[in-house]
Formats: structure tokens, sequence, C-alpha cells
């Protein structure tokens, strides 16, 4: 693949203040894939028994686990989601659902027609209730994340982007990508500390023109390997080889076969080197006061890991999920970090903290989460 | 005494602290400004997951933080407060339980597969009208005629024949599908006929050729017809979504490994074939008795059909991957009841008087 993965975190050179030293204040996760094994198999049973709907218990304890063993200077974090607000919220979702489809059933016409709506109006506002929703319901030296982005802006960064992408023909297909998580991040905020976004568009256009092209080279792999197969052309060209049916029906089975290991191992290497670059960028990119984030994921690692999963998870039928879940998880807090100024104690509450809590949990069914 | 740290919520800065549940109904905190304490019923202890940091939340927004799990579950006992929470950590703390859980989750998992979807995906085909069935398999004709099929050669007459008695056969059964029989060279496929899920259904050549009577193919057409009547292609596709669901709810979303989960309906299509081959075997054998058609008629082509498939059969083992049940759970192809069959055929043939004949 390429040569060089390692995509540095780039953002803004930092400004440190000359009288305090800096420090690097390493991310840590504490949880184990025995342990977490343990509460994944208990809350599958759970919710399977009660047919679904101790999912929202199981959520939470699920993500109070990841959060309650992620730690930064000593200090771990702690997610607040109530279960009931969330079941509520998916109760809500499920029963718009119902109600839509019954519609779609006496009005197909109306009911397309709003569903073009919703799909550019209520997507954007989804992300943003969700956003607010993930990051209210963190904490962290009990002091609350906070999310103040606005629907605009969510308009702005997910369809606007989107379109200003197509008419491009994708040429600003990496100006979208950035900014969606420009949207998410510079929009967030902890205490009463907002967060800055500093990685520039050149990062963006250098790791998606590369994945493009990654996939561009996979792509003309797996096609000419299929040529070069006996009998492939006489099923795309109908006519104009000599192939015998036998050829051609060992052929499809080879095409078969082609392209699933093809595509798992391009999906793999791709995905890996993108969810890598993608970490880097957005993660790597948040300052917050003094302190900055540095994330350093590299591709290979990464691919080694979805690979073995990958394998673990087939050969033992799923059970090695969790453990799969804890490395990824694991590999990604190890290699970031907060570049700091040593002084995190420093960070105070925002005022006024109430919670508005309609239509939060609506957000929080469709669980839109980034990068982790 | 419990040891931790205390943050006032004010801001990220913690100190040092110890904490204890008095004898007098009272949380005390030692270490901030001044000590402080609070009635028990006004705090709040997390549920404990794991071995995460616990987070004790007092009514003045502090929050007292500590690592030792044990030490508060013993002071809540102590104190007397049970919870239904500390259940669900029992229950997530012990191996046995867990691999209990397991077991059960399996098995729920494989009724799920074995009558869940199923019963899910017929319910599904009942809602969706028939013209759903001709747009999934428009232009699979088309590819086969240009992979596989040649052109018939019966003659024209004969082939009106077969039609005419196929229109007998699906007119009166007005289900909504638009029935339609062709005929092909088959070549490669042999001796065989299928139905695709517009209505169509496709005999070889050679499966006229190896017929004996019209009967047996008008049973063979009984059974695609069941294929077609029973939805099969539509609740195959309802099956595998089925199958994806359950595939992800199981196993969530592990980035790597979603693409390897699309394929999971794949490793169990077989199984539903199967099921689908004996629902078309009971609806044709069905129809048969009502039209007074001897059973034996599809039993004898069956059998003549897998006798020149040419491979030798290993009836004993069962193969998960096979998209029919084997021959010998369909029918019972013993000299005996070729004996039967044919004393059977030939009354038949007696009583009908076919032309063909």
């Amino acid at each position: 693949m390429n040569e060089n993965p390692y995509e540095p975190a780039s953002p803004a050179a930092p400004a440190p203040a000359p009288s305090q030293p800096r420090v690097l204040l390493p991310f840590e996760f504490r949880g184990s894939g025995s342990e977490y094994f343990r509460i994944w198999i208990v809350n599958l049973l759970l919710t399977i028994v009660t047919l679904g709907i101790y999912s929202a218990w199981a959520k939470v304890r699920r993500l109070r686990y990841f959060y309650g063993n992620t730690f930064v200077d000593g200090q771990s974090f702690d997610y607040h989601g109530q279960p009931l607000a969330i079941l509520k919220g998916r109760l809500i979702v499920v029963a718009g659902y119902v109600v839509f489809i019954i519609a779609s059933k006496m009005f197909p016409i109306g009911a397309g027609l709003i569903a073009i709506l919703l799909a550019f109006f209520g997507v954007p506002w989804i992300i943003m209730r969700s956003r607010k929703f993930q990051l209210r319901m963190t904490s962290y030296r009990n002091l609350r994340f906070n999310f103040d982005g606005t629907f605009g802006g969510a308009m702005s960064a997910f369809i606007g982007w989107y379109f200003l992408a197509v008419l491009t023909l994708g040429i600003l297909f990496p100006v979208w990508v950035r900014k969606r998580v420009q949207y998410s991040l510079d929009n967030a905020s902890y205490g009463n500390q907002n967060f800055s976004f500093l990685t520039g568009n050149g990062t963006y256009y250098k790791f998606c023109l590369i994945t493009f092209f990654l996939g561009l080279a996979v792509y003309l792999g797996v096609f000419l390997t299929l040529l070069g197969l006996p009998g492939m052309r006489e099923v795309m060209f109908p006519g104009e080889g000599s192939a015998t049916g036998v050829e051609i029906m060992a052929t499809a089975g080879l095409m078969g076969a082609v392209l699933v290991i093809g595509g798992i191992i391009a999906l793999l290497g791709i995905a890996g080197y993108y969810q890598a670059s993608f970490a880097n960028a957005a993660f790597g990119g948040i300052m917050a006061g003094s302190q900055f984030v540095r994330s350093n994921l590299r591709a290979w690692p990464l691919i080694g890991i979805y690979v073995t999963n990958l394998f673990a998870i087939i050969f033992t039928l799923g059970l090695y999920y969790p453990w799969a879940k804890v490395r990824q998880l694991r590999y990604q807090l190890d290699n970031t970090a907060i570049d700091s100024d040593g002084n995190l104690a420093a960070f105070t509450a925002a005022s006024g903290e109430g919670i508005d809590a309609v239509g939060e949990e609506v957000g929080d069914f469709f669980d839109v989460d980034f990068g982790i | 005494m419990i040891a931790g740290r205390y943050f006032d919520g004010r801001s990220a800065a913690g100190v040092d602290a110890s904490l204890n549940f008095g004898a007098d109904g009272k949380v005390h905190l030692h270490g901030a400004v001044i000590p402080i304490a609070f009635p028990l019923a006004e705090v709040q202890v997390s549920e404990r997951v794991g071995n995460i940091t616990r987070r004790i939340t007092l009514p003045n927004g502090g929050v007292f933080e500590t690592h030792d799990n044990d030490a508060v579950d013993q002071a809540l006992e102590l104190a007397g407060i049970q919870r239904g929470s500390a259940l669900v950590h029992w229950l997530e703390s012990r191996w046995h339980i867990a691999v209990a859980s397991l077991a059960a989750v399996v098995l729920v998992s494989v009724a799920f597969v074995h009558w869940g979807v199923p019963a899910v995906a017929n319910w599904a085909a009942d809602v969706m009208p028939a013209n759903v069935d001709r747009s999934i398999g428009a232009g699979t004709l088309d590819v086969l005629d240009r992979v596989a099929f040649r052109p018939s050669d019966l003659p024209n007459e004969r082939q009106q024949e077969l039609r005419k008695r196929f229109i007998d056969m699906t007119q009166p059964l007005d289900d909504g599908h638009e029935y339609q029989l062709e005929f092909r060279h088959g070549g490669l496929i042999g001796a065989n006929a299928f139905a695709l899920p517009s209505g169509i259904i496709v005999m070889t050549d050679e499966l006229v050729e190896l017929s004996r009577r019209d009967d047996e193919l008008v049973s063979v057409l009984a059974h695609e017809v069941g294929h077609v009547r029973g939805r099969h292609a539509l609740r195959q596709m309802l099956q595998a979504a089925g199958i994806s669901t359950l595939a992800f709810a199981l196993l969530g979303d592990v980035s790597s490994i979603s693409g390897v989960l699309a394929a999971a309906p794949a490793l169990l299509q077989a199984k539903y074939s199967r099921d689908f081959e004996r629902e078309a075997d009971s609806f044709a054998k069905l129809w048969l008795r009502e039209h007074g058609i001897a059973e034996s008629n599809f039993d004898a082509i069956l059998c003549r059909m897998s006798a020149t498939d040419g491979k030798v059969q290993d009836e004993d083992n069962f193969d998960f991957f096979a998209s029919h049940p084997s021959t010998t759970e369909r029918v019972r192809c013993t000299k005996e009841a070729d004996a039967e069959k044919d004393g059977a055929a030939a009354e038949v043939e007696a009583s009908t008087a076919s032309p063909t004949d």
C-alpha cells in the first residue's frame, strides 16, 4: 500500500506559554476484554428476554464501562445518560416511523415528499441533537462537556457543503469531510472553555486523495484479475469469446471468490488507513485553552488490528467481539494524548448549566458517533 | 473511611478526600475546605459497572470519586440500601453466569433463525402486493439465456400441448401471479425446471425427454408453481434481511467486521432454500391429489432426475450447504416403491387416457 501511512497530527503549531513547561498526558484504557465479555453477554441476554426494552439500560452500562475506564491525568470520564430518557427517545422514533409507514400507505406522494424533507432537514437536526446529548452526558472531573452547534450550522456543514461537493464532482469532498468534523468540534466545550478545531483543509485533501487512489488501485486490480480469467470475456461481451459453458461456470464461481476476498482485504486496508488519518485529523485538531490533543494513530497497526479482529471473530463465531472492541479502543487511546501546560485543574464550570431535555434523547437513537 | 477525590463541580481541580457512611444516617466527607455531611437519602451513588470509578454525587453538586468499589458496596450494604442494579453487576461479574447467558443467547438465536425469521418474512410477504415479485426476477431469464441456455429444440406442437396443460393448471389458481411456461435447451444444466419470481417457469428439453408421461411433467410444474405461489424468492430476500438484522444486533459496530456481517445471510441461505423445497413439494403433492393425479408421478421423475445427475449421492451425509433436501428424504426411490409406482402409474394412465401416451 502506501509507503508512509503515518499521518502526523498537524494542527497549526501550538503557541506554548513560555513560562510553563509542556507535558504530554497520555490517554489510557483500563478495561479488559474478559470483563467486558461478561457485561456484554449478560446485557445481551437481558435485552433479548425483555424484547429489546432493556437495551436502553444495556447501552448506558456499556457506555459507562468504556467512559469510566478511559483515563487521562489519573482521572476517568463518566457517562450520565439516563436509560428511561433513552427509552423514551427510542419509543418516539419508533412511533414516528410507524405513523410514517401508515401515512405512506394512505398518501404515498405526500409521504414521499415528507421523506425527502426529513432527509434534508431532519438529518442535520438529529445530528445536532445527538452531538448535544453525547457531550452533555459526558463529564470529567465533575465538569460537563457541552455542545452549542446551531441547526443552521448543521444544515450548512452536512447539506450545504454536500451539494457543493457534488456540484464540483467531488473536488470539494475533503472540505465537506472537514466541515462536518469542524461543526462537531468547534462547537464543543468543556466547562466554560470552548474548543477550537485547528486542522486545515490540506490535511483532509491529502488523506482523502490517498484513500481515493488506494480505492482506485484496488478496483483496477480486481477488475484486471477478473479480465484475466478464462471465460470472463464471454460473460462480459457475449458472443466474442470461445469459452465453453464449463469455463463460464467456473469463472462465475472464481469471480465470486475474488470479489469477496479482494473486497474484504480492500475494505480493511483502506478503512484502516482512512480511520487512522481521520482520527488524527479530527482529534489531533482539538485545542481547549492551552491544551492540545495529539493523535498519532498509524495505518498499519490499525489494519493489523482490523484483520486479526475479523478472523478472530469469524473463527470464534462472534465470541471474540468484546475483546475486539476493547483492543480497537485501546490502540486508539494509547496513541492519543493531551499536550498540556500541566494544569488541567484550571478548567471551571460554565454558568447556568440547565439541561433542556426535549429532543436530545431522540438524537441519541441514531447514535451518530464518530471516531471512537 | 473510603479514600478518593472530591470535585466541587465549579472547577476541575480536585482534592484528596475521604468519605464515610455514618451511623447517624449521614454521609460525611473529609478533606474539602470544611468537613461536610449530608443525609444518606440525598446522596446518589452511581451504579457499579465492572470496576470503573464510583461516583458519589452530593446535593451541593460536588462529586466524590473513588476506585474502592468494594468499600462502597460494603458501606451501602451496612446502610441497608439494596438496589436492582447491584444484581446486574452481580450477574456481570460471574463467569458461570456469563457462560449460562451465552448458552441462552445461542439457543434464542437458533430458535429465531429457525422459526422467527421465516415467520416474520412470511407475514411481511403477505402484506406486499404480488407485483413486488415481478420486479425481483425481471431480467433473470435474459442473463440465463446468455450464459446457460440455448433455444429449445422441442417441436412447436409439443410445446403448445404442454402449455395448454400448464394453463389449465394455473388459470384456476387466480392468485395474482402471471404464470408463463418457457422451454429452453438446458445444456449443462441438464434435465431440470425452475421458477422465476415473476411467474415464468422454465423447463428444459432434457426434462421433457426424460419424462415417460405428461403427468410427470405436470407434477414438476406443480412443484415450480408452488415456489411462485409461496413467493419463495421474496421471502428468501426478506429472511436474508432478517438475518442481517440479527447479526448486527448481536455484534454491533466493530468497524472492521461490518462488511463481513453483510455476508452472514449467505451462510443460512441453504437451510432456508431446503425449507422452501419442502414447501413446494407439499404444494405439488396436494395439488396432484386434488386433481386425481398419482403422487408417484412426482416421485418417479425426481428419482430419474437424480439418477441421471451422474453423481452418486451420499445420502447418509447431511450436507448443510445443500440447496435441496436429499432425494431419499423427499421421495422413496426403493425398488419396492418403484414397483408400486409403476402399478399406480399404469392405473392413472388407463383412467386418464392421455392422448400423448
